[in-house]
């Protein structure tokens, strides 16, 4: 009974407590670039959340026996061979939406996440534990970039998922899409703005400050 | 010459790493709270950058695009699908080799940015220039400029985002934007500049 | 992960991990089993790509040929497959190392374009490039259809106009106008769907192989002529001469004859 509730906290930790994006800054590069729309974002989630469970496994089950001079370069080779073969069945089933993502599904391979996560805990724990813990920092990460997704999106197309949900201004309805959206810059706004509520939520999240100014006796003047 | 240098400029500013194509974040962020730390991020970066985008296309147009094995009788033969693989070891070797060569023979460069160079390893951006020449289908001059380029504006952008957070330490943020809040919205804001480099696409 | 085919590897699992033959022997065995399963995925997902990768080209062309007003219910009549070619005008055949993708680029490289002597510039477009990109339509072996881009010089600036010829190279099935600078109202009536509509059955030669096509000055009066426009002789006449050009042997000359030959 113990044992399950363990895997229950590992699976739900990184979801808000330990979101690999907002708190342990893993994965953002890719998390910014494929949310444009929300059918991008979730199948670089999906894409990732199956690699990192995959090659936790993996690794797990050799973890006793990978020698410590090869071991970076083991654990990069497998991860790199399972992003090789989900990017092969990307472009066989889902061709447009692989052309969309084109080279940030091949940098899974070094998505600081992936390789964060096998390195930290998957060489250290048995394969049923690694393999929940990936799947929980996989949910996590895909709960941010479907959220940022989604926000994009909506707010810079009027759609979800390509389906009009907000009547645009110039086909008679009456929302003006915000173009600014759908460029970079939204994507570092919305993060921003998501760690601060999430640290607004939960203050124990939050940095410490790095200069403490001095207590104030008299003003300067 | 005017194409080597426009795509030098494009490289650096319109297609810059991490504020337009989100690239190296990871480390772009977490190495930019001190300016040193950030000039030396910068030069690795550069000088990885240029080794590798070169090198790799060298192997890629040599091994792996299709056709590449004509000259064996093999015409047929395409093995891109073994790029990322191939890339990423050669950038591990690169880096490995650039840190032992940096150590026996300036090792006063390598006290200065020799540390940095592990890290880059697995660094998004680097395998992305790679993936973005082969994407692009450069050749091996043109290589050479957008690995150059890439690399230097990684730098410009790391080392202006590390002296505008050394200068926050004496800010009174709230304590939820503290850190990586308000990292975000500076890269935010950087980006909204640089998007203004997309005129300069028109060269290109 | 157990096994009992797994003593013999007992031995080398006990060895210590930073043993010479242990990392060897550890690289060799991640390095295949990431061969095999990459090596596999690949051969077989390929063939689902490479269809896939058809699909699309194929999409693309009849996108691109449906965006031109006229062309879409011409291609609905004539039926069949839509392809395109990148056309070496001089020989008459598709080009060897010129692909659509790399078409811009070759046509930059000013070696790709042949200047015209003035007595033979009919279109007046002083070079003309050695390659084109054309369409055809084919119902099975035959050729039903062949778009043909064509370029000259009009009244006001170019005429770009893409010509729909039916399967004996002779018949013109259709025009579109893409671009020109004419005067609104005038010249600019190229662009209007009845004038375009002109053209349907209009022969371009006449039993000589002559070509004898031409904009008329006021209604046409043979098979070989189409309509002209009140007050827009000039646009006319320029319209005549880039179609006698393009369709002569410094056009796509070679290429008709190599098609009546059956060559494509």
């Amino acid at each position: 009974m113990a044992e399950r509730i363990d895997f229950w906290s590992t699976l739900t930790a990184p979801l808000i407590r330990q979101n690999p994006v907002t708190l342990q800054i893993l994965g953002i590069c890719s998390a910014l670039a494929v949310t444009t729309s929300l059918a991008t974002a979730l199948t670089m989630s999906v894409s990732l959340t199956v690699v990192l469970t995959l090659s936790a496994g993996i690794i797990s089950v050799i973890r006793r026996h990978i020698p410590d001079t090869i071991r970076l370069i083991v654990q990069i080779v497998i991860v790199a061979s399972l992003v090789i073969v989900i990017s092969e069945v990307l472009k066989a089933y889902f061709a447009e939406i692989s052309r969309a993502l084109s080279v940030y599904v091949g940098l899974i391979t070094t998505n600081c996440l992936v390789l964060g996560r096998t390195e930290a805990y998957a060489r250290h724990h048995a394969p049923l534990p690694a393999i929940v813990d990936a799947f929980g920092n996989g949910l996590g990460y895909s709960l941010v970039l479907i959220v940022i997704g989604a926000c994009r999106e909506l707010f810079g197309k009027g759609e979800l998922f390509g389906l009009q949900v907000l009547p645009l201004a110039e086909a008679g309805g009456w929302f003006t899409p915000l173009s600014l959206m759908l460029l970079a810059p939204s994507a570092f706004f919305l993060l921003g703005g998501l760690v601060w509520a999430i640290r607004s939520v939960r203050p124990e999240q939050a940095e410490a400050p790095e200069h403490i100014p001095p207590a104030r006796a008299e003003p300067a003047e | 010459m005017t194409g080597a240098w426009s795509l030098f400029l494009f490289a650096a500013f319109v297609d810059n790493m991490p504020l337009t194509l989100f690239l190296g974040l990871c480390t772009f962020l977490a190495l930019s709270k001190r300016p040193a730390s950030a000039i030396g991020l910068g030069v690795a970066m550069t000088g990885v950058l240029g080794v590798t985008v070169p090198l790799n296309h060298l192997i890629y147009s040599g091994l792996l695009a299709p056709g590449a094995w004509t000259w064996a009788g093999y015409p047929e033969l395409d093995l891109s699908y073994l790029t990322l693989i191939a890339f990423i070891g050669v950038i591990a070797a690169t880096v490995q080799l650039l840190e032992m060569l940096l150590d026996r023979f300036f090792p006063a460069v390598h006290a200065a940015f020799g540390v940095f160079l592990p890290l880059l390893t697995v660094q998004c951006a680097i395998l992305a220039g790679s993936l973005f020449m082969v994407e692009r289908s450069y050749t091996l001059a043109q290589s050479v400029v957008y690995g150059l380029g890439s690399g230097v504006g990684f730098a410009v952008a790391v080392v202006m985002l590390g002296a505008i957070r050394t200068r926050l330490a004496y800010a009174d943020l709230p304590a939820g934007l503290r850190g990586l809040g308000i990292a975000f919205v500076l890269a935010g804001l950087m980006s909204l500049g640089f998007a203004s480099f997309t005129q300069m696409a028109a060269a290109q | 992960m157990a096994g009992s085919d797994w003593n013999p590897w007992r031995r080398f699992l006990a060895l210590p991990n930073d043993s010479r033959t242990k990392t060897v022997i550890m690289a060799f065995l991640v390095s295949a089993f990431c061969a095999v399963l990459v090596s596999g995925a690949t051969v077989v997902l390929r063939p689902i790509q490479k269809a896939n990768r058809a699909a699309e080209e194929q999409a693309r062309i009849e996108a691109l040929v449906r965006g031109i007003p006229g062309m879409a219910t011409l291609l609905e009549q004539s039926g069949g497959t839509l392809s395109t070619v990148v056309i070496d005008l001089d020989r008459g055949r598709a080009a060897k190392d010129v692909t659509s993708d790399t078409l811009a680029a070759a046509l930059a490289d000013q070696g790709n374009w042949t200047p015209l002597a003035a007595e033979t510039d009919l279109a007046g477009l002083g070079h003309r490039p050695n390659f084109a990109q054309v369409f055809l339509l084919r119902n099975g072996e035959e050729i039903s259809l062949a778009l043909l881009p064509l370029t000259g010089s009009g009244y006001g600036g170019r005429i770009d106009a893409i010509l729909a010829l039916g399967g004996d190279m002779n018949t013109v099935h259709g025009v579109a106008v893409t671009g020109h600078s004419e005067t609104p109202g005038l010249g600019g009536r190229i662009d209007e769907a009845s004038w375009q509509a002109g053209f349907s059955g209009t022969e371009i030669r006449d039993a000589s192989g002559e070509v004898r096509f031409a904009v008329a000055r006021g209604r046409s009066t043979s098979v070989h002529e189409v309509d002209g426009i009140t007050g827009a002789t000039r646009t006319g006449n320029g319209f005549t001469r880039m179609v006698r050009f393009w369709l002569g042997p410094l056009g796509y000359g070679p290429l008709i004859d190599a098609i009546g030959r059956g060559e494509f």
